[in-house]
């Protein structure tokens, strides 16, 4: 059927408009995306193959003295490749930033459950007061753990008798990674509990009831239902956590011990301290390259999970 | 991903917008005024634009204005407003927490700032960076005042662009009741590196989260200098570093202040201003102990602070008055006696409270500043050197 000629004029008004209101409402976004994520990504590839400079920054490409000189090099990635110790601590970064995921998913599920399953009127308040610490700063709810697990706090007081009345050696609470842990865990669990929470509101509670009548046990149910259909919801959630507890510096430089660098307080350090902002840049493109990776093993591992389940 | 970049870049962001601020608080640029009274149809725009900004400002001096970048809580209110008084003019200051904050905000392009107050070997890139002005000593007689100990430094030789304004040590700051009950040495880095002191001191022991500082503290201890750039002896500083490290609670270089007035921890590596600073606040808060400081015997590290003039600044009159009016004795005690900085202004001995004036660790003795040392920058390499070390370190 020949197209144009069939579509009337207020239709294709109609066409246009909307297509002009798509580009304004995804325009700035679009644009705001480019110029503080796509521009600054790109530059932070570029300045990977410099050279320091003297005083920090980068070395100058043209210089009036051919001596101070530097080109383009791939000294830093050697420098990254050769030495072992780096991949360690991205392997310490991961682990950490797993153990953090799995407890608050734990933690998060049953909760998510709960409110999703609760009265309507309960169940926004519920929400509220899952939000409600994001009232305050993040930094300051990072301090007051300093306070809570500080040698002379309740809470070391009674872990530290505990330990005494079984006759085991005192513990330090605060500056371990331990610390850190918790923090992180209390940091990054709203992050796990609110998309959960979408996704299992949504679910068909007659889904439950076909179950039950089919002879399904609560545990079946639960198994063969509610948890595949909530996967989506797992996987938002353990994304909300696992990447940005990767990149943390913050908690480890507040409450950590003496052996508590992660990648975060790595690349922080490249950047303030040793004013090399090549390999600063080097180790932020392999944390990218990290994440991408873990994330499409983890995408090809629910595809596999889904086609069966 | 955009979480990590956000957390990683979150400092620079706020520089930034830390620079967008202060900007707007900046007079015009010099040159923009220049260049108007050159076209003299362009002068009563000018003047009307000068009337709008003295309106706007509601002072009839509003065109004297000392723009000063200093660290926190770096001069007293009083010397402020007697400055103000003095000069007819108004001070504006910024501030900055470190001197990397500072020098990678001047390298993004802020500008206006008459003074800024760097340390040693920040001063020094600024000087081979060509940014500051030299300074015009017959402008600045009090300059008389200055200890030549601390004059002509390799940092700036023959004082062309600096004058001494304060400085700080690193050292070892404790809790003297609980040192004294467990009979440990109080004059040694011994205390700090030895596993046979630390065991007793477990857990209650902080060093600074410096890379320099605590490689510095460990070559003294090593009886190398600190500016040592000798491979193989940063090794053995690491060896002795990672030994200790075990007994230490943490790498800390804020929050140790807190936990020194509390008591929780009774051993640092830390500056001597943050240590009367956590001294002042036990007493305050009614503590039965005292945080003292001290020199340990094989050295410590001096970190001077100079007043230098920036290329930008528009008015280095107002700022040479500046630096003349607080090289003089009482104007200069009184930073002293706000927070412990070592002064090397020899005419403010007498303005200085003497319980500070006989702490040692604030006005050292002849023979302990023989052993102090200022640390000089670091090359690049060294730098990328000196990193993969600390990275070892916090791993181990």
């Amino acid at each position: 059927m020949p197209g144009c000629s069939c579509v009337t004029e207020p239709a294709r008004k109609l066409v246009t408009a909307a297509r002009l209101t798509k580009w304004v409402v995804s325009g700035p976004p679009f644009l705001f995306l480019l110029l503080f994520f796509v521009i600054p990504g790109i530059i932070m590839v570029l300045a990977s193959f410099r050279y320091p400079g003297e005083f920090g920054g980068l070395a100058p490409l043209t210089a009036a003295d051919p001596a101070t000189l530097q080109g383009v090099t791939l000294e830093t990635y050697r420098f990254f490749f050769s030495d072992p110790i780096y991949g360690q601590v991205f392997v310490k970064s991961i682990f950490m930033a797993l153990a953090t995921t799995l407890i608050c998913l734990t933690m998060a599920y049953p909760l998510a459950l709960l409110i999703a399953r609760s009265p309507k009127k309960s169940r926004d308040l519920m929400v509220l007061l899952v939000i409600l610490p994001f009232a305050s700063n993040f930094l300051i709810r990072v301090y007051a753990w300093m306070i809570v697990l500080g040698p002379q706090s309740a809470l070391s007081r009674l872990v530290n008798g505990l330990l005494h009345g079984l006759g085991m050696e005192p513990v330090h609470l605060l500056f371990s990674p331990f610390a850190v842990l918790v923090a992180m865990v209390y940091v990054h669990l709203p992050f796990m509990v609110l998309p959960l929470y979408t996704n299992l509101e949504k679910h068909d509670p007659s889904l439950l009831d076909a179950a039950q009548d089919l002879g399904a046990s609560a545990w079946q149910r639960f198994w063969r239902v509610t948890f595949p259909l909530s996967l989506p919801g797992i996987f938002s959630g353990s994304a909300l956590v696992f990447i940005p507890v990767l990149g943390m510096f913050a908690v480890p430089d507040i409450l950590g011990g003496t052996g508590d660098m992660l990648i975060g307080n790595l690349i922080k350090e490249q950047f303030l301290g040793t004013r090399d902002w090549p390999f600063g840049s080097t180790l932020s493109i392999m944390l990218t390259i990290a994440v991408l990776l873990i994330a499409w093993l983890a995408a090809r591992l629910a595809g596999r999970r889904g086609s069966y389940g | 991903m955009g979480c990590i970049g956000a957390s990683v870049f979150a400092p620079f962001i706020l520089r930034q917008a830390q620079d967008e601020r202060s900007k707007s608080r900046q007079p015009l640029p010099m040159p923009f005024v220049v260049s108007l009274s050159n076209h003299e149809r362009l002068v009563p725009l000018m003047r009307g634009l000068l009337l709008i900004l003295m309106l706007c400002s509601g002072s009839a001096h509003a065109a004297d204005v000392l723009h000063l970048y200093n660290w926190n809580n770096y001069i007293s209110e009083e010397t402020i407003a007697r400055f103000e008084a003095q000069c007819a003019c108004r001070v504006v200051q910024d501030y900055y927490s470190d001197n990397e904050e500072m020098l990678a905000k001047l390298a993004a392009g802020a500008t206006g700032y008459d003074l800024i107050v760097p340390t040693g070997n920040a001063m020094e890139s600024l000087i081979r960076q060509n940014a500051l002005r030299p300074l015009d000593k017959g402008l600045l007689p009090n300059l008389k005042n200055i200890d030549q100990a601390y004059l002509n430094t390799a940092f700036d030789p023959g004082n062309s662009y600096s004058v001494p304004y304060a400085y700080t040590l690193t050292l070892i700051g404790y809790n003297r009741e609980k040192m004294r009950e467990l009979d440990l040495p109080v004059d040694s880095w011994a205390v700090i590196f030895e596993p046979r002191h630390l065991e007793k001191l477990k857990g209650r022991v902080t060093v600074l989260d410096s890379q320099r500082e605590l490689l510095a503290a460990a070559l003294k201890y090593l009886g190398y200098s600190a500016n040592d750039t000798d491979e193989a002896h940063w090794k053995q500083a690491r060896d002795l570093i990672i030994r200790a490290k075990p007994y230490w609670a943490a790498f800390n270089a804020s929050s140790y202040i807190k936990e020194l007035t509390v008591g929780n921890i009774w051993l640092v590596h830390g500056y001597s201003n943050d240590i009367f600073q956590a001294d002042l606040d036990a007493q305050k808060a009614g503590r039965k102990f005292r945080i003292v400081a001290s020199i340990p015997k094989e050295g410590a590290v001096l970190a001077l602070d100079s007043m230098v003039l920036h290329k930008s600044g528009p008015r280095p009159d107002l700022a040479h008055r500046f630096i003349d009016f607080m090289l003089d004795g009482r104007n200069s005690a009184e930073l002293t006696n706000l927070i412990g900085s070592g002064n090397p202004n020899r005419d403010a001995l007498q303005y200085i409270k003497p319980e500070v004036a006989h702490n040692p660790a604030v006005f050292p003795g002849r023979k302990q500043q023989a052993r102090l040392e200022m640390l000089r920058d670091l090359d690049r390499h060294q730098r990328r050197v000196l990193s993969r070390i600390w990275t070892e370190i916090k791993l181990r």
